[in-house]
């Protein structure tokens, strides 16, 4: 009887939560770093709204579990070619954090919150002002020049366009190219560990971009006032979404969903006759994917996807991504105020990487340090909304050019 | 010869040539991608900048032309002013010197202020003259006000 009793604790015990997370101590790493990040976005307070659900999908993938119907999310999943079994697999055999974790696989929930943006965004400096377009393309240098470092560190393809993507500072479109480009057979690395850093240096653009900006540009140039901007027509802010739909799914019909789900919600906005539908896409529906978004990202966040040297790879070149990108946006900014005998403020090319509106804040900021009567938002504000759509085409181009 | 970027090795790149799979990049292929990539991203903005700004060209031609058209308009309702003798008198002294920029909202404020110690303390005030502090920025205050609340959490 004894020996029964002893057999049936053992048993208890080999199932328990415990037992399994003592067999696997990386993931109790995992789980105290997800504490860390808890009260970062708690205490702190740093970008809860994502850093939340984020940590909480990182808390309850790393719970350990014996069997493997017990588990929330299963990234051994995530690491196999997508076929129509597959996908079977999934919704059969998948936890709730699979399941939701299929709309950033399938590139559903990026292009869900570029609606969003869409509804929230006004193009209005960027129609008065259109040279800012060349500001928005030229912080896409980031993504390029990334893309060369990575490729000459021996990665793949699908790697190197994942990481490069990161320079755009747009966390929906680097979400929407890994998902693509990476399919768990061609690279060690995930949608997750991309988002993870994406997110995170979205989340420095306060700490990143001064640092560049104040080296590269002098008192003189950041003192620079800018003229006042044309008010734009209502009828030409309706034009604009339909025209840049129109020009970049002609020139790059990869980056058509997301520049099409952007530009559909602007309109929704500027037409003036859809208020409930802009309230809900600005919202509720931005809400609802932040939430999914948020916690199937951190669900991703497995041990054996972040601890890992790739995973310190991404953040070092995901850095050198983001800086790159300011800087060419700044050296741009600085060649057309020497063209045009001092009438732009270089720090407003800071802002064509796509952080909306952060970068355009920081340039703001960046330039009422040196004078505080001068005011640069709404003409960063431009290059700002210019580096959306620039990052949308890079990632097109990006997925136009690796097979995937 | 395999590692120089050729026309043709950047026209391959468009059809999604380079594979994903797990293998490095040769030479010809990095550059391809980013002088390719960055080349059309700039050109597709180039061209979005030409069309955004024949677009507000366009308008403001298309705006001004309404303008004259309301403006001929009234002028052909509006009766011409039968011109009245007028006196030459000397221009009063003005009271208030605005700025450049229309300030009435601004000196209507400090009026009312003003008006508010007069009541507190029994004394009688008379606003003779606003004039703008040295080192104004030339911008309205209102204008600077409104500005620096939406700034203001940097």
């Amino acid at each position: 009887m004894l020996q029964i009793l002893q057999d049936i604790l053992m048993g208890l015990w080999e199932t328990s939560g415990m037992y399994a997370l003592l067999d696997d101590p990386k993931k109790l790493i995992m789980i105290l770093i997800s504490f860390v990040f808890m009260y970062l976005a708690i205490v702190k307070e740093y970008e809860p709204l994502l850093l939340l659900p984020i940590s909480f999908g990182m808390f309850l993938s790393n719970l350990p579990a014996v069997l493997p119907e017990d588990l929330m999310f299963h990234a051994e999943f995530w690491n196999e070619a997508q076929s129509s079994e597959w996908f079977w697999k999934v919704l059969h055999d998948g936890g709730l954090l699979d399941k939701l974790y299929l709309g950033v696989k399938l590139q559903i929930y990026p292009c869900l919150i570029f609606l969003g943006i869409g509804t929230m965004t006004d193009f209005g400096p960027l129609i008065a002002n259109p040279k800012s377009f060349l500001l928005g393309a030229a912080a896409q240098g980031g993504i390029f020049f990334t893309f060369l470092a990575a490729s000459m560190m021996g990665m793949s393809a699908a790697e190197c366009g994942s990481i490069a993507i990161i320079g755009g500072a747009d966390g929906p479109t680097s979400i929407y190219v890994s998902s693509k480009l990476l399919d768990g057979a061609n690279s060690n690395l995930s949608t997750g560990t991309i988002a993870l850093a994406a997110y995170t240096y979205m989340a420095l653009v306060p700490v990143i971009q001064p640092f560049w900006m104040k080296l590269l540009t002098t008192k003189k140039e950041r003192a620079i006032k800018m003229p006042n901007l044309r008010t734009p027509s209502k009828t030409e802010k309706i034009i604009f979404p339909i025209v840049v739909t129109l020009v970049v799914a002609l020139l790059v019909p990869s980056a058509g969903a997301l520049v099409g789900m952007l530009m559909f919600g602007n309109i929704l906005k500027e037409s003036g006759v859809c208020d409930r539908l802009v309230d809900t896409a600005q919202n509720a529906l931005m809400n609802i994917v932040t939430i999914f978004l948020g916690i199937s990202v951190g669900a991703t966040t497995t041990a054996g996807n972040v601890l890992n040297l790739d995973f310190a790879k991404v953040m070092i070149l995901g850095v050198v991504a983001f800086s790159l990108g300011t800087c060419c946006g700044l050296f741009l900014a600085k060649i057309m105020n020497w063209v045009t005998g001092g009438k732009i403020n270089p720090l407003i090319g800071s802002a064509g990487v796509s952080a909306v509106p952060m970068a355009a804040r920081i340039s703001q900021k960046v330039g009422a340090q040196t004078d505080p009567t001068n005011f640069l938002l709404m003409h960063a504000m431009g290059p700002n909304v210019a580096g959306v759509i620039g990052s949308a085409v890079a990632a097109g181009v990006l997925l136009s050019v690796i097979a995937y | 010869m395999n590692h120089i970027i050729t026309a043709h090795n950047l026209a391959m790149l468009a059809g999604g040539s380079i594979s994903g799979d797990k293998k490095p990049l040769d030479p010809s292929e990095q550059g391809g991608v980013t002088l390719a990539g960055l080349g059309i991203v700039i050109a597709g903005l180039l061209i979005l900048v030409l069309v955004i700004f024949l677009f507000g060209k366009l308008f403001d031609a298309i705006g001004a032309a309404q303008k004259a058209k309301e403006a001929a308009k009234v002028a052909e309702k509006t009766p011409k002013p039968v011109p009245a003798p007028v006196k030459a008198e000397p221009a009063p002294a003005p009271a208030v010197i605005a700025p450049a920029e229309d300030e009435d909202e601004v000196i209507a404020v400090i009026s009312a202020v003003v008006a508010m110690m007069s009541e507190a303390d029994g004394t009688t005030y008379r606003v003779k003259s606003v004039r703008p502090a040295a080192g104004f920025s030339g911008r309205a205050a209102w204008a600077m006000d409104g500005r620096r609340n939406n700034v203001s959490p940097f």
